[in-house]
Protein backbone atom coordinates (compact mmCIF):
# COMPACT_ATOMS: atom_id res chain seq x y z
CA UNK A 1 0.00 0.00 0.00
CA UNK A 2 1.60 3.56 -0.66
CA UNK A 3 1.72 5.96 1.54
CA UNK A 4 2.15 9.47 1.84
CA UNK A 5 3.68 11.11 5.02
CA UNK A 6 3.53 15.02 6.19
CA UNK A 7 5.91 14.89 9.42
CA UNK A 8 5.60 17.68 10.83
CA UNK A 9 2.98 19.31 10.46
CA UNK A 10 3.33 23.01 10.36
CA UNK A 11 2.65 26.50 11.72
CA UNK A 12 1.04 24.77 14.93
CA UNK A 13 2.60 24.20 18.46
CA UNK A 14 3.04 20.55 19.25
CA UNK A 15 3.78 17.76 17.22
CA UNK A 16 1.89 16.14 14.77
CA UNK A 17 1.86 14.23 11.69
CA UNK A 18 -0.08 12.58 9.06
CA UNK A 19 0.23 9.25 7.16
CA UNK A 20 -2.41 9.03 4.29
CA UNK A 21 -2.89 5.90 2.68
CA UNK A 22 -3.55 5.07 -1.31
CA UNK A 23 -5.51 2.30 -2.63
CA UNK A 24 -4.31 0.91 -6.38
CA UNK A 25 -5.43 3.79 -8.27
CA UNK A 26 -4.09 5.78 -6.02
CA UNK A 27 -6.81 7.63 -4.18
CA UNK A 28 -7.12 8.25 -0.34
CA UNK A 29 -7.92 4.86 1.42
CA UNK A 30 -7.77 6.25 4.86
CA UNK A 31 -5.96 9.06 6.68
CA UNK A 32 -4.43 9.38 9.84
CA UNK A 33 -3.61 12.71 12.03
CA UNK A 34 -1.04 12.14 14.73
CA UNK A 35 -0.32 13.63 18.06
CA UNK A 36 3.19 12.13 18.10
CA UNK A 37 4.00 14.07 21.56
CA UNK A 38 3.25 13.17 25.54
CA UNK A 39 3.84 15.54 28.15
CA UNK A 40 3.29 13.84 31.64
CA UNK A 41 2.08 17.48 33.72
CA UNK A 42 -1.20 15.00 34.78
CA UNK A 43 1.37 13.08 36.66
CA UNK A 44 4.47 15.18 37.71
CA UNK A 45 2.97 18.38 39.09
CA UNK A 46 1.75 16.14 42.31
CA UNK A 47 2.76 17.41 45.14
CA UNK A 48 3.63 20.88 43.38
CA UNK A 49 1.51 23.44 46.05
CA UNK A 50 -1.44 25.00 44.17
CA UNK A 51 -0.06 28.33 44.15
CA UNK A 52 2.67 27.47 42.29
CA UNK A 53 0.38 25.33 39.49
CA UNK A 54 -0.68 28.27 36.80
CA UNK A 55 2.75 29.35 36.17
CA UNK A 56 3.91 26.04 35.73
CA UNK A 57 1.24 24.49 33.67
CA UNK A 58 1.33 27.73 31.20
CA UNK A 59 4.48 26.11 29.45
CA UNK A 60 1.93 23.13 28.18
CA UNK A 61 1.60 25.48 25.70
CA UNK A 62 3.54 29.13 25.14
CA UNK A 63 1.88 30.12 21.69
CA UNK B 1 28.34 38.63 0.83
CA UNK B 2 25.73 36.28 0.98
CA UNK B 3 22.75 36.06 4.52
CA UNK B 4 24.04 33.68 6.99
CA UNK B 5 21.26 30.83 6.88
CA UNK B 6 19.06 29.92 10.17
CA UNK B 7 17.19 27.26 11.00
CA UNK B 8 15.43 26.20 14.38
CA UNK B 9 13.78 23.27 15.58
CA UNK B 10 11.05 23.16 18.63
CA UNK B 11 11.90 19.61 20.54
CA UNK B 12 9.69 18.69 23.90
CA UNK B 13 9.00 22.32 24.29
CA UNK B 14 5.86 24.51 24.29
CA UNK B 15 6.66 27.24 21.75
CA UNK B 16 7.31 30.05 24.06
CA UNK B 17 10.92 30.46 22.85
CA UNK B 18 9.20 30.78 18.98
CA UNK B 19 7.11 33.60 20.68
CA UNK B 20 9.87 35.29 22.49
CA UNK B 21 11.30 36.03 19.11
CA UNK B 22 8.25 37.35 17.88
CA UNK B 23 8.08 39.61 20.67
CA UNK B 24 10.76 41.17 18.93
CA UNK B 25 8.55 42.97 17.11
CA UNK B 26 10.09 45.91 14.70
CA UNK B 27 13.50 44.58 15.69
CA UNK B 28 12.21 41.31 14.37
CA UNK B 29 12.20 42.86 10.91
CA UNK B 30 15.47 43.86 11.36
CA UNK B 31 16.67 40.12 12.11
CA UNK B 32 14.35 38.37 9.20
CA UNK B 33 16.10 40.38 6.42
CA UNK B 34 19.58 39.80 7.96
CA UNK B 35 19.23 35.90 7.47
CA UNK B 36 18.04 33.39 5.29
CA UNK B 37 15.42 30.81 7.40
CA UNK B 38 16.26 27.74 5.39
CA UNK B 39 14.31 25.79 8.50
CA UNK B 40 11.76 26.55 11.23
CA UNK B 41 9.55 23.22 12.02
CA UNK B 42 7.26 22.73 13.18
CA UNK B 43 5.77 26.37 14.29
CA UNK B 44 6.85 28.92 12.02
CA UNK B 45 8.08 27.82 8.33
CA UNK B 46 6.42 24.95 6.35
CA UNK B 47 9.70 22.35 6.41
CA UNK B 48 9.56 19.28 6.45
CA UNK B 49 11.66 16.88 8.76
CA UNK B 50 12.85 15.06 5.11
CA UNK B 51 14.10 18.95 4.17
CA UNK B 52 15.96 19.81 6.42
CA UNK B 53 17.75 15.77 6.25
CA UNK B 54 18.18 16.42 2.31
CA UNK B 55 20.69 19.62 3.13
CA UNK B 56 24.21 19.38 2.81
CA UNK B 57 25.95 19.04 5.87
CA UNK B 58 27.82 22.20 7.72
CA UNK B 59 25.65 24.36 5.24
CA UNK B 60 23.36 26.01 7.78
CA UNK B 61 25.40 29.06 9.75
CA UNK B 62 23.32 29.10 12.87
CA UNK B 63 21.02 26.31 14.64
CA UNK B 64 18.53 27.53 17.23
CA UNK B 65 17.08 24.19 19.43
CA UNK B 66 14.41 24.94 22.03
CA UNK B 67 12.57 22.14 24.09
CA UNK B 68 14.34 18.90 25.94
CA UNK B 69 15.17 15.86 24.16
CA UNK B 70 12.26 13.41 25.41
CA UNK B 71 11.78 11.03 21.90
CA UNK B 72 13.01 9.68 19.38
CA UNK B 73 11.71 11.77 16.76
CA UNK B 74 12.96 14.12 18.72
CA UNK B 75 16.82 12.66 19.44
CA UNK B 76 16.75 12.00 15.61
CA UNK B 77 16.12 15.62 14.23
CA UNK B 78 18.64 17.00 17.34
CA UNK B 79 21.08 14.90 15.38
CA UNK B 80 20.52 16.00 11.96
CA UNK B 81 20.39 19.44 13.18
CA UNK B 82 23.94 19.27 14.79
CA UNK B 83 25.62 17.66 11.57
CA UNK B 84 23.94 20.56 9.31
CA UNK B 85 24.72 23.42 11.66
CA UNK B 86 27.95 24.87 12.01
CA UNK B 87 26.78 26.62 15.06
CA UNK B 88 24.30 25.04 17.41
CA UNK B 89 22.57 27.47 20.46
CA UNK B 90 20.52 25.66 23.16
CA UNK B 91 18.10 28.27 22.87
CA UNK B 92 15.60 28.27 25.92
CA UNK B 93 15.57 26.57 29.72
CA UNK B 94 14.27 23.25 28.08
CA UNK B 95 17.26 23.18 25.68
CA UNK B 96 19.69 24.16 28.37
CA UNK B 97 18.63 22.45 31.27
CA UNK B 98 15.36 20.32 30.75
CA UNK B 99 12.99 22.96 31.72
CA UNK B 100 9.62 22.22 33.48
CA UNK B 101 9.37 19.33 31.08
CA UNK B 102 11.96 17.56 32.46
CA UNK B 103 9.84 17.10 36.04
CA UNK B 104 8.73 14.02 34.08
CA UNK B 105 11.90 12.26 34.86
CA UNK B 106 10.62 11.85 38.35
CA UNK B 107 8.67 9.01 37.03
CA UNK B 108 9.24 6.31 34.31
CA UNK B 109 7.42 6.56 31.21
CA UNK B 110 5.07 3.81 32.57
CA UNK B 111 3.76 6.02 35.65
CA UNK B 112 3.46 9.19 33.19
CA UNK B 113 1.04 6.96 30.63
CA UNK B 114 -0.82 5.29 33.36
CA UNK B 115 -1.95 8.45 34.82
CA UNK B 116 -2.63 10.53 31.57
CA UNK B 117 -4.55 7.33 30.16
CA UNK B 118 -5.78 5.34 32.86
CA UNK B 119 -6.02 6.68 35.75
CA UNK B 120 -7.37 10.45 36.29
CA UNK B 121 -11.05 10.67 37.31
CA UNK B 122 -11.98 12.13 33.70
CA UNK B 123 -10.59 9.21 31.67
CA UNK B 124 -12.74 6.73 29.96
CA UNK B 125 -10.48 3.98 28.62
CA UNK B 126 -11.40 0.26 30.10
CA UNK B 127 -9.18 -1.28 27.70
CA UNK B 128 -6.68 0.61 29.53
CA UNK B 129 -5.66 1.46 25.90
CA UNK B 130 -2.09 3.38 25.90
CA UNK B 131 0.08 5.00 23.16
CA UNK B 132 2.34 2.13 21.01
CA UNK B 133 5.34 3.14 19.48
CA UNK B 134 4.02 0.33 16.26
CA UNK B 135 0.67 -0.40 15.70
CA UNK B 136 -1.50 -1.90 12.75
CA UNK B 137 -5.17 -0.59 12.38
CA UNK B 138 -7.59 -2.53 11.16
CA UNK B 139 -4.96 -5.46 9.99
CA UNK B 140 -3.41 -3.22 7.37
CA UNK B 141 -2.65 0.46 8.05
CA UNK B 142 0.88 0.16 9.54
CA UNK B 143 1.04 3.69 12.31
CA UNK B 144 4.32 4.32 14.60
CA UNK B 145 5.26 6.89 17.08
CA UNK B 146 8.36 8.00 18.25
CA UNK B 147 9.53 5.90 21.49
CA UNK B 148 9.65 8.07 24.83
CA UNK B 149 12.42 7.78 27.65
CA UNK B 150 13.80 10.27 29.72
CA UNK B 151 13.72 14.14 29.36
CA UNK B 152 17.26 15.50 28.03
CA UNK B 153 19.12 18.41 28.13
CA UNK B 154 20.55 18.90 24.53
CA UNK B 155 23.95 18.52 25.60
CA UNK B 156 23.70 15.18 27.02
CA UNK B 157 22.76 13.99 23.03
CA UNK B 158 24.96 16.64 20.91
CA UNK B 159 27.96 19.16 21.88
CA UNK B 160 26.29 22.38 22.00
CA UNK B 161 28.07 25.40 21.07
CA UNK B 162 26.11 28.26 23.09
CA UNK B 163 23.20 27.85 25.81
CA UNK B 164 20.49 30.48 26.22
CA UNK B 165 17.85 30.69 29.27
CA UNK B 166 14.84 31.91 30.39
CA UNK B 167 11.28 30.25 30.12
CA UNK B 168 10.69 31.84 27.92
CA UNK B 169 14.06 34.61 27.34
CA UNK B 170 13.16 37.60 27.44
CA UNK B 171 12.81 39.58 24.39
CA UNK B 172 15.56 42.28 25.29
CA UNK B 173 17.99 39.28 25.74
CA UNK B 174 16.63 37.55 22.59
CA UNK B 175 17.75 40.70 20.57
CA UNK B 176 21.06 41.26 22.83
CA UNK B 177 22.04 37.08 21.97
CA UNK B 178 20.69 37.98 17.86
CA UNK B 179 23.00 41.21 17.87
CA UNK B 180 25.94 39.47 19.14
CA UNK B 181 24.95 36.50 16.86
CA UNK B 182 24.57 38.68 13.52
CA UNK B 183 27.91 41.00 14.60
CA UNK B 184 29.88 37.57 15.45
CA UNK B 185 30.67 39.13 18.89
CA UNK B 186 30.37 35.86 21.18
CA UNK B 187 31.41 34.83 23.89
CA UNK B 188 34.05 31.49 23.91
CA UNK B 189 32.42 27.99 22.61
CA UNK B 190 30.59 26.44 25.43
CA UNK B 191 29.34 29.48 27.31
CA UNK B 192 25.77 31.03 28.06
CA UNK B 193 25.14 34.25 25.84
CA UNK B 194 24.54 35.89 29.31
CA UNK B 195 25.01 39.57 31.26
CA UNK B 196 26.70 37.52 33.76
CA UNK B 197 24.98 39.21 36.67
CA UNK B 198 22.71 37.09 38.73
CA UNK B 199 19.13 38.47 39.12
CA UNK B 200 19.86 40.27 42.35
CA UNK B 201 22.08 42.58 40.77
CA UNK B 202 19.91 43.92 38.75
CA UNK B 203 16.57 43.91 40.87
CA UNK B 204 15.48 46.99 42.83
CA UNK B 205 14.44 45.53 45.41
CA UNK B 206 17.86 44.03 46.31
CA UNK B 207 18.85 46.16 49.75
CA UNK B 208 22.25 45.88 48.79
CA UNK B 209 22.13 47.81 46.01
CA UNK B 210 20.81 51.01 48.17
CA UNK B 211 23.65 50.34 50.71
CA UNK B 212 21.43 48.87 53.98
CA UNK B 213 22.12 45.50 54.92
CA UNK B 214 21.15 42.54 53.84
CA UNK B 215 18.76 40.61 56.51
CA UNK B 216 18.42 36.72 57.12
CA UNK B 217 15.09 35.47 55.82
CA UNK B 218 13.17 34.63 59.63
CA UNK B 219 9.95 33.18 58.19
CA UNK B 220 8.77 30.64 55.72
CA UNK B 221 5.79 32.19 53.31
CA UNK B 222 4.03 30.64 50.52
CA UNK B 223 2.83 33.16 47.71
CA UNK B 224 -0.39 33.70 48.86
CA UNK B 225 0.50 34.49 52.53
CA UNK B 226 0.09 38.05 53.14
CA UNK B 227 1.49 40.74 50.54
CA UNK B 228 5.21 41.48 50.19
CA UNK B 229 5.65 45.48 51.59
CA UNK B 230 6.33 46.77 48.42
CA UNK B 231 10.07 47.20 46.90
CA UNK B 232 10.99 44.78 49.89
CA UNK B 233 13.72 42.17 49.05
CA UNK B 234 11.08 39.04 48.56
CA UNK B 235 13.64 36.68 50.52
CA UNK B 236 13.88 38.83 53.73
CA UNK B 237 10.22 38.31 53.83
CA UNK B 238 9.87 35.05 53.46
CA UNK B 239 9.11 33.78 50.05
CA UNK B 240 11.63 31.88 48.75
CA UNK B 241 13.36 33.77 45.67
CA UNK B 242 16.40 31.84 43.49
CA UNK B 243 17.46 35.27 42.46
CA UNK B 244 20.54 34.85 43.90
CA UNK B 245 21.63 32.04 41.51
CA UNK B 246 19.97 32.88 38.42
CA UNK B 247 20.89 34.74 35.25
CA UNK B 248 18.88 38.25 35.61
CA UNK B 249 18.60 38.61 31.61
CA UNK B 250 15.14 38.55 32.47
CA UNK B 251 14.25 42.16 33.00
CA UNK B 252 13.10 40.69 36.68
CA UNK B 253 9.58 40.72 35.46
CA UNK B 254 8.48 38.20 38.29
CA UNK B 255 10.03 40.03 41.40
CA UNK B 256 8.57 43.62 40.13
CA UNK B 257 5.21 41.51 40.02
CA UNK B 258 5.49 40.52 43.86
CA UNK B 259 6.23 36.52 42.53
CA UNK B 260 9.62 35.59 43.78
CA UNK B 261 11.93 34.26 40.87
CA UNK B 262 11.85 30.05 40.47
CA UNK B 263 15.30 29.91 37.99
CA UNK B 264 13.90 29.88 34.86
CA UNK B 265 17.11 31.81 33.37
CA UNK B 266 19.26 29.16 34.43
CA UNK B 267 22.47 29.00 36.41
CA UNK B 268 24.62 32.33 36.73
CA UNK B 269 27.89 31.72 35.35
CA UNK B 270 30.16 29.13 37.13
CA UNK B 271 27.27 27.19 38.43
CA UNK B 272 27.65 23.87 37.12
CA UNK B 273 24.14 22.22 38.72
CA UNK B 274 21.77 25.24 39.64
CA UNK B 275 20.08 22.71 41.48
CA UNK B 276 22.33 22.15 44.76
CA UNK B 277 23.53 25.82 44.17
CA UNK B 278 19.75 27.04 44.69
CA UNK B 279 19.40 24.84 48.02
CA UNK B 280 23.09 25.89 49.61
CA UNK B 281 22.29 29.73 48.50
CA UNK B 282 18.89 29.87 50.41
CA UNK B 283 19.83 27.55 53.42
CA UNK B 284 22.95 30.38 53.83
CA UNK B 285 20.26 33.12 53.66
CA UNK B 286 18.07 31.50 56.87
CA UNK B 287 18.05 32.77 60.61
CA UNK B 288 17.58 29.04 61.78
CA UNK B 289 17.78 25.48 60.80
CA UNK B 290 14.74 24.58 61.59
CA UNK B 291 12.85 26.55 58.64
CA UNK B 292 14.44 24.18 56.38
CA UNK B 293 11.45 21.55 57.11
CA UNK B 294 9.01 24.70 56.22
CA UNK B 295 10.01 24.77 52.54
CA UNK B 296 6.74 23.43 50.77
CA UNK B 297 7.88 20.55 48.00
CA UNK B 298 11.73 21.27 47.57
CA UNK B 299 12.33 19.55 44.61
CA UNK B 300 10.26 21.30 42.49
CA UNK B 301 11.33 24.44 44.03
CA UNK B 302 14.92 24.19 43.35
CA UNK B 303 15.06 22.05 40.59
CA UNK B 304 11.51 23.02 38.78
CA UNK B 305 13.80 24.12 35.87
CA UNK B 306 16.80 21.98 35.75
CA UNK B 307 16.08 18.76 36.81
CA UNK B 308 17.21 16.78 33.77
CA UNK B 309 20.79 18.87 33.68
CA UNK B 310 21.27 18.18 37.28
CA UNK B 311 23.50 15.60 38.93
CA UNK B 312 20.17 14.59 41.02
CA UNK B 313 18.51 13.62 37.91
CA UNK B 314 20.59 11.03 37.37
CA UNK B 315 20.04 9.79 41.37
CA UNK B 316 16.28 9.70 41.61
CA UNK B 317 14.48 6.15 42.59
CA UNK B 318 11.39 5.80 41.23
Amino acid sequence: MQTIEINPMTRLEGHGKIKIFLDDKGNVDNAFMQVVEFMGYEKFLKGMPIEEVPRTVCTICGV
Amino acid sequence: MSKPKLAYYLAGGCGGCDIAVVDLSETLVDVALAVDIVFWAPTVADAKYKDLEAMPDGSIDVGLITGNVRNSEHDHIVKVMRKKCKVLIAYGICATSGGIKSLVNLYTTEQLLDKAYVDTMSTDNPDKVIPQTSCIVDSKYDLTLPALFDAKPLDQVVSVDYYIGGCPPHYDHVKTAFTALLTGQLPPPGSWITSGKALCEVCGRNPVLTGKPKKFTTTIKRTFEGTPTEGACLLEEGYLCLGPITQGDCGVKCPNANMPCRGCGGPIPGVKDFGTRAISAIASMLEKEELVDEIPDPVHLFYRYTLAGSALGKKLNR
